[in-house]
């Protein structure tokens, strides 16, 4: 197997620095070089949704922009000057320091300088997320296990009844995932939770971080990501969590997905019940609205499709086309590298995509390997509608199809608030996929 | 004959800051920097040691993140139409595919190419080849690049990871090289070796002229390179004025237009950083005259420019004619924008003999520029000629900047540099600084299009999108009385955005 990998679809470790950014108030510090935190800016929060650096992200970030200097006689001292120049100028909440390749190959000891800044009572946390060491998923579960550990710190009071944390979406590597969360959000409260939602706009910031050991339990709403630290969290403060591989898409996943979290979380039936039948009226008020086109569009609509993405977007979209749409799966292509312990597990759920539909799904991160295996497919008598990233626009145009951007790198889409989960998010992606399909028509 | 200036001898591009003396922070009058940098107004007095003067740089403990030598490979080298970019490091680097994939497209689709997308491979580096090399890796990466586009040429871009653990690509390149018959160009471009990110464009083209442009030329007497990025295609029409055709160059450009760089009859381009290495270098080791004048901005500037290159490809009747009829045309509009524009302030944030130009064209509409910005300075080019003497054009005929500042990208700064000048838009190129601005309240014309200042023409195109975005200023201004700034009132309230390189201590009062 070839380790190329063309049209990168995750960036490296160091990426977490937009899991910090991602908690209102929160600014990264890079002990990398000079390109580092540009790079992950301009790919991760600018041409993938054009999503923004916010408050702590984009050009805000102080960075050690290391040089020969850092190279041959270590970066300590530089990290040293530049934490205590970032407090002088700086107003953060907490400061999350995230080391690149140079500082993690010269083996700086910022463990030990970050330190220092901790025992003076500064709000400082740090990781080492060199490049080589992983993705940025694997950066955002090493960056939230340092601030939990670093920051939140031990706990062993008493547990808040009907609180949760949530787990959910990589921020910024998901396109979506800000208007996903506040929307995660909405629902969970609506059954009668109390939600640390944790990253986004509806995060209180690091003071919702400070709860989260009086959580009555973690939910991991993810395939896998989230899962390391919530069994971290199980072990240190005590803390059961609820494992729900699918993010709910539409009326009838986000009700069971309700109910589920409902049950394992004791919250009294007919309160949800109730909170489920309210959105669904509203939901199927637009189903219906929306039906007429579905059922009598004259000029036809996809078929088949091809879900190209993380695992996350992957099998959620997957869930919700099959089942709400009744469309039938040609190619499903999960990108984000999940750990191999992981896989038995995601595959499992594809053979359980509806009672009576069952999908392959493979996993490969390069991008022209994914162009092949698109190639290959037979997508039947007509074209397939690829919900993908911007490198599947040459193979969309290619097979005649169409192409709905969907994540990691969306350079075509612009994206603010919008949400694709839950019961809002559902009626919105349907409105994106038909406005796709027919505006190509003519 | 002169001494060379330009070493191709060795893999390794010589920095910036070697061959030029460059900084990236200074802060004064656009006139002392001018002063103390120029080589043809004391200073140094015409010393020619290759190095250009030393110039005071005023650097503190702060610095927010900047930009790397290896992204501008990325967007030169990656561009090239018909060849492969492999990026030898781990996959963080590889994230750069995604904006240069994007400016690619639109580049493609702005000059009437078919759109595809950017054809660059990371090696994906692990952490068992910071132990063992990554040399293995990089070869199936340059078997891949092979089989998967049979490209006319290879690249390789190095990072700092590999900097530090000493892969050997110079060796793998050459292997491969001999065994594919096509250039496989190692470039050197760790991110830590030169403290401004121009150096990429120099490793880009360093390697170029080592390994792709043809060493026996055959003379194509009205071929002009054009040494410039994705911008629209506004040479072509002015330089059929002259009878002569354009070779754009690098980026967008094929393997064959670069190789053909070497019998061209001239080398021009729209930004002397940009442009520096390579046209020197082409005059030195090919005889490719480079035009050394002004760049095109402006009416003084786009005429010295026209008639320079008119001069060296024996065309001057035509110029004069084509100088006359543009200036006819276009007088008119630039005449009412200057009305429309009357009491309008600018401020210009790019690089740095863009700016330059920059800041003349907006004089000639009139508008008021107090400030700017440049990302970094040089204080002399690679041809060392005076004629190429960016900012001192700029100052001897439109009069000094007298809040001129170099600061790499650090937003931290740009606060106070613009509460100094409080203009009422600024041009701007690289992400970072356009959102800060937006926060104030003031609006930005990002220059996506390198082009649309240049020449007659540009005059005209500039003000016409200042227009536009002064319109925008309703969005900011609205969205600046909502929003909360990153940085302490102790900073905002400083007057002097170099202060930590003046008073380090001050950081620990």
């Amino acid at each position: 197997m070839s380790n190329s990998i063309n049209q990168i679809r995750y960036v490296c470790a160091i990426g977490a620095m937009y899991t910090a950014s991602a908690i209102p108030r929160v600014i990264p510090i890079t002990h990398c070089g000079p390109g580092c935190s540009d790079k992950q800016y301009t790919n991760l929060a600018f041409y993938n949704g054009f999503q923004g650096g916010g408050y702590g992200g984009g050009a805000v970030p102080p960075s050690v922009n290391a040089s020969e200097q850092e190279v041959v006689f270590g970066g300590n001292e530089r990290l040293k000057e530049l934490i205590e120049a970032s407090l002088k100028i700086m107003k953060a909440d907490l400061f999350v320091v995230l080391t690149g390749c140079i500082a993690d190959l010269v083996g700086d000891d910022v463990g030990a300088v970050v330190g220092e800044f901790q025992e003076r009572g500064v709000p400082i946390v740090f990781a080492e997320t060199g490049g080589f060491k992983g993705n940025n998923f694997t950066g955002h579960e090493l960056v939230t296990k340092a601030i939990i550990d670093q920051y939140v710190g031990d706990y062993d009071g008493p547990k808040e009844e009907k609180t949760v944390n949530v787990w959910s979406l990589l921020p910024y590597q998901n396109t979506f995932w800000r208007g996903d969360l506040a929307e995660i959000k909405r629902v969970l409260e609506g059954i009668g939770l109390k939600v640390n939602i944790l990253f986004g706009n509806t995060s209180k910031g690091v003071e919702e971080w400070k709860e989260i050991p009086k959580a009555a339990f973690n939910l991991v709403l993810s395939p896998w990501l989230g899962l390391q630290t919530a069994e971290h969290l199980e072990r240190k403060y005590d803390q059961p969590y609820l494992h729900i591989p699918v993010i709910p898409i539409g009326a009838k996943e986000t009700g069971a997905f309700l109910r589920k979290v409902a049950a394992f979380a004791g919250l009294n039936a007919s309160k949800v019940e109730k909170f489920i039948e309210q959105e669904e009226e509203t939901y199927y008020h637009y189903l219906e609205d929306f039906s007429d086109f579905y059922a009598e569009y004259w000029w036809g609509l996809p078929a088949k499709f091809a879900v190209i993405g993380d695992s996350a977007y992957n099998l959620a979209l997957t869930k919700f086309l099959v089942n709400q749409l009744g469309l039938i799966p040609g190619k499903q292509i999960i990108t984000e590298n999940p750990p191999e312990e992981y896989r038995e597990a995601i595959r499992e759920q594809y053979r359980n995509i509806a009672e009576d539909v069952k999908a392959d799904v493979e996993f490969e991160e390069d991008g022209y390997t994914v162009g092949q295996k698109l190639r290959q497919t037979n997508f039947g008598h007509k074209p397939p509608i690829i919900f993908g990233t911007t490198w599947e626009r040459d193979i969309a145009k290619e097979l005649k199809g169409a192409i709905v951007e969907v994540g990691f790198p969306a350079s075509y889409e612009v994206v603010i608030s919008r949400a694709y989960v839950g019961y809002r998010g559902a009626l919105t992606l349907l409105e994106k996929i038909y406005t796709t399909t027919i505006s190509a028509s003519a | 004959m002169a001494e060379k200036r330009i070493n191709l001898n060795t893999p390794v591009v010589e920095s910036r800051e070697q061959r030029l003396g460059t900084i990236i922070a200074w802060d004064g009058k656009a006139s002392d920097l001018s002063k103390e940098s120029a080589y043809a107004r004391g200073g140094c007095g015409g010393q020619q040691d290759g190095n250009g003067c030393r110039l005071c740089e005023a650097r503190g403990a702060f610095t927010q993140g900047s930009v790397c030598s290896e992204q501008m490979v990325e967007c030169q080298a990656g561009n090239v139409r018909d060849a492969v970019l492999i990026q030898h490091s781990p996959i963080g680097c590889g994230a750069g595919q995604v904006i240069y994939n994007s400016i690619y497209r639109n580049g493609l689709a702005m000059r009437n190419l078919p759109v595809e997308s950017i054809r660059i491979i990371c090696t994906n580096l692990q952490e068992s080849d910071m132990v063992f090399g990554g040399v293995e890796k990089l070869r199936q990466s340059v078997q891949d690049a092979k089989e998967r586009y049979d490209p006319k040429a290879i690249f390789i871009s190095t990072s700092c990871a590999t900097g530090i653990i000493g892969d050997d690509i110079d060796s793998v390149a050459a292997e491969y090289e001999e065994a594919y018959n096509i250039p496989v160009i190692p470039l050197h471009c760790e991110g830590f070796r030169s403290k401004h990110w121009s150096t990429g464009f120099d490793a880009t083209q360093h390697g170029i002229l080592r390994q792709i442009v043809k060493k026996n030329p055959t003379k194509q007497e009205d071929l002009v390179n054009v040494i410039n990025l994705w911008g629209s295609d506004v040479f072509t029409p002015m330089l059929k004025e002259l009878n002569l055709r354009v070779n754009y160059v690098i980026d967008l450009a094929s393997v064959a237009d670069l190789e053909q760089l070497s019998e061209a009859a001239a080398t021009v381009g729209f930004c002397y950083t940009l442009s520096s290495y390579m046209a020197a270098a082409l005059e030195q080791e090919f005889g490719v005259p480079e035009i050394k004048a002004p760049q095109p901005y402006g009416f003084a500037g786009t005429d010295a420019w026209i008639r320079e290159l008119a001069r060296v490809t024996h065309r001057e009747e035509l110029a004069e004619a084509y100088i006359a009829r543009e200036h006819a045309k276009v007088k008119p509009r630039i005449e009412e924008l200057r009305t429309q524009l009357k009491g309008i302030k600018g401020y210009v944030a790019t690089g740095s003999a863009y700016a330059h130009g920059l800041i003349a064209v907006l004089r000639e509409l009139g508008v008021e520029v107090n400030g700017s910005l440049v990302f970094h300075h040089d204080p002399i080019y690679d041809s060392g000629d005076p004629r190429q003497d960016s900012l001192a054009h700029l100052i001897d005929n439109y009069g000094d900047v007298p809040a001129f500042s170099v600061s790499n990208r650090q937003q931290y700064q740009f606060y106070g540099l613009l509460q100094r000048v409080n203009p009422d838009f600024i041009l701007i190129r690289h992400n970072g600084l356009a959102p800060l601005a937006s926060r104030l309240g003031i609006p930005a014309a990002p220059l996506g299009d390198e082009h649309i200042a240049i020449g007659y023409e540009g005059i005209v195109n500039l003000g016409e999108a200042i227009l536009d975005v002064l319109a925008h200023k309703k969005f900011h201004q609205d969205l600046a009385a909502h929003v909360k700034l990153p940085y302490k009132k102790w900073w905002l309230e400083q007057e002097d955005p170099f202060i930590l390189s003046k008073e380090p201590d001050v950081v620990n009062a």
